[in-house]
């Protein structure tokens, strides 16, 4: 039956072009080849550096060319490599380089005989004669201490295990890997860090990059987990673990649970002159690491002399627990300078943070915060809150002599951030004898109910209430040309004595930020040294006095005899040291 | 080479071309006599729906005849033109004598036959032609004679309601649900627990968290039937608890024949309207898009990212690769469209030998909405379990959607035993959605809009090679061989958030780009193909005789799946010191034209958001069975056996972390089975049965790397310690067939879960979250199913012959048990089971006027309360609430070849709610349609 056979073709023909309608067409025309992306350079001795990409399939050869320095000097050709047949590492070790510089490497890419523009540049130095080196890949189950005359790598997420403590010399540099995604340093429940360094031996945990090329978000941070307190029940992980699983995996970052502990003195060890740089890496979108995460640790922990540098997240961050710091600083904090959160109870005092921009964070570690405060406080957040805002133990820090300036612009402080203090979801406690400067929203945003006719929070007198903010300086907060000290659409604090303007000596100051302290930069400008800074009040300068100096009521019980009442405001006594000096870095890179 | 609408048209055209020109005159080159004609058909057993070999069959008066063959087949040429009686006689059963059968010369009749055992009816029967016809009856009689429990949708009752799709029919069979109107849910159990099949063969899933099957995929005009076993037997693949929906497509006409069919729809609130519209490259209205939305080669080239640190020139280079299209357009919507064709027959083609085939094609099209949407997130209330609303969005989704596919089957006896057949279908799916809505994020009290579109291609192939052998009339051996294969494409989504900011309390607001976070301007590109290969062969034995039948059968079945699941996002954000009020209120399309991305620039950064995810799974089931049918008496049969399962199954993903992370599991399982038919009287029937099934665990569920869902943006961690689930299956089933197309029946069941996998939630530090998957302790579910069909004449008279009713109410309840103290205490720990509903309500009633020209059916649905999500202590659970809906169809002959064809859907509009306490945390109405076309049968 010819009718039907034509048919059955035809249908044949109907079928081949289904499918072929799925398949790819590929038209090329002759263009200038892409440019290389993602040029690496790795310094591999003190006279060679590692250029390395990967290559496209069907390009024929790539020039590769330096340049002395940061900037400037002139691109001279290294060499021509061909390209691999088929797409894949391409590596070149210049060798002869002079020690301790830094070089500037291109790469261009020939095709069809024709040459791509130039890659991105990529920048590093060679070393400098230096120390022993050592790499830490594993979980810490037994007590070890790291020597200052080594230079470790933390390679990985390692873990300090239950009974291990982990003592850190004086002195003693310590870099996150940059090649291992996030690595990490988390102290966990039942072990102990003694990193005790001094004035003139900190310690340091930094980037394995060379400086001059580091980001934030090159590793992950220090985390510290404690059998303390917090208000959520039910089992809850430190956010960017379990990327590995739920299963202990020796140097992986697995899950880790940290509440349910019950011992409100537990002891984590001690941590003194310890700067922590560049950490930050987000292991999943949005859960960045923070430099120092505080969770669940008891009021057994000391900390003192700390200094976040150029972090991802937060630069203190606690979830529930009860340490107590004194003499913390922060520089160039990617978001909040303090974050409480989950019923923490300790105390903190003179506390420095200082903005003055946002750094551009390492590739795929993260991006830039949309709310930057002083302060971030929270009752409780998320599932296991069982009362929701209203768990317990309420989030009731003291937070005294604090000195938070904001980098003075909305555009840098995102577009729900600019709020010098932000306390909201139920949490309390008392902020006294502070400096709140250059924030673009307001001095105080209070949110929730919750937060603000808690019974705790409106019990009178107000010397008993658990909500207190006391002898406040607040200067160039809110926008430009509209000075506000509390966030308009929120609470009505006025109502509310323990959060009267007047009555707690709260000033919305008409006097520049500049004017508090002897040197801070100007809005837009980024300072890189010490010099640059002073934050002692200037001669004359309302912070200098105005302090609440005698604690009374449940202000004073909280502060116990770790809280000193000053007479000034700020974190710096106009008499006293500056203590911030000597052991602290203002690096951006 | 590229396809336009057209083309595809014209090829459509040029191939139903020669059938339709050759139709008159194909009936002169038959080969029979001109003035004979010819009869094909099945006689089955009336009580158990086999076929029955060896029947002979004579014209009565005449020498014609000839015996049954494979599966009770028979053929009579050469037929002498007219009405002619016909007679089937065989010994063990009653003869029965077919009166009024219409034979037109050179045309073939179909007439199946369907004979009693004589035990059971002594006395010769005689009926006329029409009342042995009759498609419902053939679902019924599947029904009654399964040696499960199952339920069945025919052609003809598809073809009979608005149905457009397998998701939309199978949805009016007893005890299931349809969810987002793609996922079957049977018993109140969750798309877990049920399985699809293709014509037997397993389907692969292209969705990239889950195991199942969108039945929408299939249109309705290419199906046969869609069975649902709700029943286990051992050569059933045993991964099902809740039902095996198999879907078979449409078998070759017994005479030649083609039909065209074209229509055209309304929908209410979309057509004719201006809509949101995404925005297209080309070809999505076909769902073959073109190289428009790649991924840039660029971006390609870079992998995962590891070590790669981009500097302020390569970030330029890659922004600017990205399509420049980030927010909808607005365009009048279309119409809904819809047409078919098919054509089949069974001729005489290979040298005189006889073939039968179908070709079939079918594409509808339209744009649908979703108005009065709103989302919204619940928080926890200060008392325990009370809730707040927090982060409240509304606006609207519009979609423009197209379903295509076509198939072709093939299939020849070769001598009277054996049958070769082939099977091949394809389909393709794509909606193309627009969605803008504004609201707020009550945490950080900003009010934002965001503007997102997608746009998601799937498509399914399936070739299958499947044969049937009779040898002598007692053994049987049935094979088959499928290669299939799943697609799911999701180039470029984007998703532009904008804030809406007041610079003076009383100001007007202006929309900024949110340019810092993640999430200010991402672009995400997925892509998910799994393939399957699938061998059976079965074997069976009749044993006793035609009055105590019985049989043993054995079988074996090899099947291999491989799963490629890619997802990659990227994000864009600007450098804070750099960004102005003047750049972030451009528009997207202005942001991204290229002013910024100038070597020079220094304004956006660009980086990957989700880092690994993907995986690789690999699975190879292989499985072997022996069951036996055994008469215990006259009226009672029982069938047991048991299955063995041994899985093998690989997953191979890497972390976001870029190391590589490799589950490896292997189960090995017998499932016996054990069933008891008993035939109460000549129209009652009863079954017991009771069985072992599992539930393995989905690819993705055992990875144990936390990364980003797809597809719900929550993050997502499997578990590798995960076990298969066990059921213990329990039913008990009356049924009572009183005549012909009716049916009443009862049934109860209970099933028994031992280490149930469950959603559940995982909690984060500062409140953020994660969804993971555990072994509860064990879960119950039981509940009763009443199915009803009735011609209304019998209760009211003759003049209610036209209408009949028909309704299945299933009622359920379960509760599943998880472990304390585990990382799910984060639910609640005993709650009904995740996508349990307490009832399910289907019920219709339809018209068919005394000469079958005029046919009307409305039917109803309505689905009780389920969860479809447990919720985070102390929140309740998420809980879709119940929804009227009705449908209308109706169905007129114009002419002897001309059928129109009304359908009205969702005449209710009720609106779509889910509930999470006091907090509506989704809503939204998806409006009326009309739609109406004509058939073309000449």
């Amino acid at each position: 039956m010819h009718f039907t056979r034509r048919a059955l073709a035809m249908s044949a023909v109907l079928l081949a072009a289904l499918t072929s309608a799925c398949s790819k067409d590929s038209t090329t025309a002759p263009s200038a080849p892409a440019p290389i992306v993602g040029v690496a350079v790795v310094a591999k001795s003190i006279s060679s550096i590692q250029i390395s990409f990967t290559s496209i399939a069907g390009d024929v050869s790539y020039d590769i060319e330096r340049a002395e320095g940061t900037t400037g000097g002139t691109f001279a050709a290294v060499t021509n490599v061909p390209a691999p047949a088929t797409a894949g590492a391409v590596t070149y070790t210049d060798a002869s380089l002079k020690t301790n510089t830094t070089y500037r490497y291109r790469v261009f890419t020939n095709k069809n005989s024709l040459k791509s523009v130039a890659s991105g540049e990529a920048t590093t130095a060679t070393l400098a004669f230096g120390n022993a080196a050592a790499t830490i890949t594993a979980d810490i189950a037994a007590s070890r201490t790291l020597f200052a005359d080594t230079a470790y790598t933390i390679s990985g997420f390692i873990h300090v295990g239950n009974g291990a403590t982990l003592t850190i010399q004086p002195g003693t540099v310590i870099k996150g890997d940059y090649a291992v995604l996030g690595s990490t340093l988390m102290i966990m429940k039942g072990a102990k860090i003694q990193a005790v360094g001094t004035a003139d031996a900190p310690i340091v945990f930094t980037s394995s990059r060379a400086a001059g090329s580091r980001q934030p978000g090159d590793w992950g941070g220090l985390i510290l987990v404690g059998n303390g307190v917090n208000n959520r029940s039910g089992s809850v992980a430190v956010e960017g673990t379990g990327t590995d699983g739920a299963t202990v995996v020796t140097g992986k970052n697995y899950t880790v649970v940290y509440n349910g502990g019950t011992i409100a003195t537990d002891n984590s060890g001690t941590l003194a002159y310890v700067r922590v740089e560049f950490g930050g890496y987000a292991p999943l979108q949005d859960q960045e690491f923070n430099s120092f995460t505080f969770c669940a640790i008891g009021s057994g922990t000391r900390g003192s002399y700390l200094e976040s540098l150029d972090g991802l997240d937060d630069s203190y961050e606690f979830f529930g627990g009860a340490i107590d710091l004194d003499h913390v600083i922060a520089f160039e904090t990617a978001d909040d300078v303090l974050d409480m959160s989950e019923g923490y109870s300790g105390r903190v005092q003179f506390a420095i943070g200082i903005s003055t921009n946002q750094l551009t964070p390492r590739t795929g570690a993260g991006f830039y915060s949309v709310d930057l405060e002083g302060i971030e406080n929270d009752g409780c957040n998320g599932t296991g809150c069982d009362l929701g805002h209203s768990s317990t133990p309420y989030t009731i820090p003291m937070i005294a002599n604090f000195t938070l300036i904001g980098c003075g612009l909305q555009s840098c402080m995102g577009a729900s951030g600019g709020h010098g203090m932000m306390l909201r979801r139920g949490t309390g406690g008392y902020y006294v004898n502070g400096v709140i400067a250059r924030w673009s929203a307001d001095g105080v945003s209070l949110r929730d109910t919750t937060t603000y006719v808690r019974g705790g929070s409106t019990t009178t007198p107000s010397t008993s209430a658990d909500l207190q903010l006391r002898n406040i300086l607040f200067a160039e907060v809110g926008p430009a040309g509209t000075p506000t000290l509390f966030q308009a659409n929120t609470a009505t604090p006025s109502t509310q004595f323990a959060l009267d303007p007047t009555a707690n000596s709260l000033t919305l100051s008409t006097a520049t930020a500049a004017s508090l302290f002897v040197l801070i930069p100007a809005v837009g400008t980024v300072p890189t040294t010490l010099s640059s800074f002073d934050f002692t009040p200037s001669t004359g300068s309302p912070i200098a006095t105005g302090g609440l100096s005698t604690f009374t009521g449940s202000m004073l019980t909280k502060a116990g005899t770790f809280v000193t009442a000053t007479t000034y405001r700020g974190a710096v006594d106009p008499a006293g040291a500056k203590w911030w000096a000597g052991w602290t870095n203002y690096a951006r890179n | 080479m590229r396809l336009s609408f057209r083309s595809i048209l014209i090829v459509l055209l040029v191939a139903i071309a020669p059938f339709a020109l050759h139709a008159q005159s194909g009936t002169a080159q038959s080969g029979t006599a001109p003035a004979a004609g010819r009869i094909v058909g099945r006689v089955i057993d009336a009580a158990t729906g086999q076929g029955i070999t060896d029947v002979a069959i004579q014209i009565v008066g005449t020498t014609t005849g000839g015996m049954s063959g494979l599966e009770g087949r028979f053929t009579l040429s050469g037929v002498t033109a007219g009405t002619v009686t016909l007679q089937a006689r065989r010994i063990g059963f009653a003869p029965k004598t077919v009166t009024g059968i219409f034979v037109e010369p050179g045309k073939t009749v179909e007439q199946n036959i369907s004979l009693a055992q004589a035990a059971a009816q002594l006395s010769a029967q005689m009926v006329t032609a029409a009342a042995e016809r009759g498609s419902v009856s053939e679902a019924l009689d599947a029904q009654r004679t399964a040696t499960g429990v199952v339920s069945a949708v025919t052609a003809e009752q598809i073809a009979k309601s608005p149905d457009g799709d397998a998701a939309q029919a199978v949805k009016r069979v007893s005890g299931v649900t349809v969810q987002d109107g793609k996922y079957v849910f049977v018993r109140g159990l969750g798309e877990r627990y049920t399985t699809s099949s293709l014509n037997g063969a397993r389907v692969p899933s292209p969705e990239p968290e889950k195991r199942v099957v969108p039945l929408d995929m299939f249109p309705a005009g290419l199906l046969q039937s869609i069975t649902t076993s709700k029943t286990f037997t051992p050569d059933l693949q045993g991964d099902f608890s809740g039902a095996l929906v198999d879907i078979k497509t449409k078998e070759f006409p017994a005479r030649r024949s083609f039909s065209i069919q074209a229509g055209s729809g309304y929908a209410a609130g979309a057509t004719g309207s201006q809509v949101t519209s995404a925005t297209a490259t080309g070809g999505e209205e076909l769902a073959m898009v073109n190289h428009g939305r790649d991924l840039p080669t660029i971006i390609r080239n870079l992998g995962s990212f590891k070590n790669i640190n981009l500097n302020q020139g390569d970030m330029n280079i890659l922004v600017g690769s990205l399509r420049n299209s980030w927010t909808p357009t607005v365009r009048t919507a279309a119409p809904l469209m819809n047409g078919s064709a098919s054509i089949g027959g069974n001729d005489p083609v290979l040298f005189g030998h006889r073939l039968g085939y179908l070709f079939s094609g079918s594409i509808t099209s339209g744009t649908d909405t979703k108005d009065d949407q709103i989302r919204a997130l619940a928080d926890r209330g200060t008392t325990r379990g009370t809730t707040v609303e927090m982060d409240r969005f509304s606006g609207r989704a519009v979609s423009q959607s197209v379903l295509w596919g076509g198939l072709a089957n093939l299939s020849t006896m070769i001598g009277n035993g054996s049958r070769v057949s082939f099977n091949g279908l394809y389909n393709r799916q794509a909606d193309n959605d627009a969605r803008v809505e504004n609201g707020a994020f009550t945490a950080d009290a900003v009010n934002v809009r965001i503007s997102r579109m997608q746009y998601v291609q799937r498509s399914i192939y399936s070739g299958q090679l499947a044969g049937e052998h009779q040898i002598g009339t007692l053994q049987k051996i049935e094979w088959y061989a499928t290669a299939s294969g799943v697609r799911r494409y999701e180039p470029d989504r984007s998703e532009f958030v904008q804030v809406l900011e007041k610079d003076t309390p009383t100001g007007p607001v202006v929309p900024r780009w949110l340019s810092g976070g993640s999430g200010g301007a991402v672009r995400t590109f997925s892509d998910l193909t799994e393939n399957s290969h699938e061998y059976s062969a079965k074997y069976s034995l009749d044993l006793g005789s035609a009055a105590r039948f019985g049989s043993i059968k054995l079988g074996y079945l090899a099947r291999t799946t491989a799963r490629d699941a890619q997802s990659l996002s990227y994000s864009i954000a600007a450098n804070p010191s750099l960004t102005t009020n003047a750049i972030r209120e451009l528009p997207p399309e202005q942001l991204f034209d290229g002013r910024f991305t100038t070597a020079s620039s220094k304004l956006f950064t660009f980086g990957p958001l989700s880092q690994g995810g993907s995986y690789i799974a690999r699975d190879q089931i292989r499985a072997g069975f022996l069951m036996a049918e055994v008469p215990l008496s006259r009226s009672v049969r029982l069938i047991g056996g048991a299955r063995y399962e041994n899985d093998d199954l690989e997953v191979d993903a890497f972390s976001t972390l870029g190391s590589p992370v490799l589950t490896h599991k292997v189960w090995n399982d017998v499932l016996p089975s054990l069933a008891l038919t008993m035939q109460l009287s000549n129209t009652q029937q009863l079954r017991l049965s009771a069985s072992r099934t599992l539930a393995r665990p989905e690819y993705r569920e055992l990875s144990p790397i936390i990364s980003r869902d797809v597809i719900n943006g929550e993050n997502l961690r499997g578990d590798e310690t995960l076990e298969r689930t066990n059921v213990t299956n329990a039913d008990v089933r009356w049924e009572l067939y009183p005549s012909s197309g009716e049916v009443l029946s009862i049934a109860l069941f209970g099933k028994q879960f031992t280490n149930p996998i469950e959603r559940v939630y995982g909690s984060g530090s500062g409140g953020t979250s994660f969804v993971f998957y555990t072994n509860a302790k064990s879960a119950d579910n039981f509940g009763i199913e009443v199915e009803l069909r009735k011609d209304l004449d019998g209760w009211f008279g003759k003049a209610f012959a036209p209408f009949s009713v028909f309704s299945n109410v299933t009622v359920m309840q379960s509760q599943i048990h998880l472990y304390p103290n585990t990382q799910a205490s984060a639910t609640n720990l005993s709650r009904r089971m995740v996508g349990q509903a307490p009832y399910v309500i289907n019920s219709g009633v339809s018209y068919t006027s005394g000469n079958g020209k005029t046919s009307a059916t409305l039917l109803f649905n309505r689905v009780g309360e389920r969860i479809t999500a447990a919720g985070g202590t102390p929140l309740p659970d998420v809980i879709e609430q119940p929804r009227n809906v009705m449908d209308f169809s109706l169905r007129l002959a114009l002419s002897s070849n001309v059928t129109l064809r009304t359908d009205a859907k969702n005449l209710l509009d009720s609106p779509y709610e889910v509930i999470q306490g006091t907090v509506t945390r989704e809503s939204y109405r998806t409006g009326r349609t009309v739609q109406a076309g004509l058939q073309w049968r000449p």
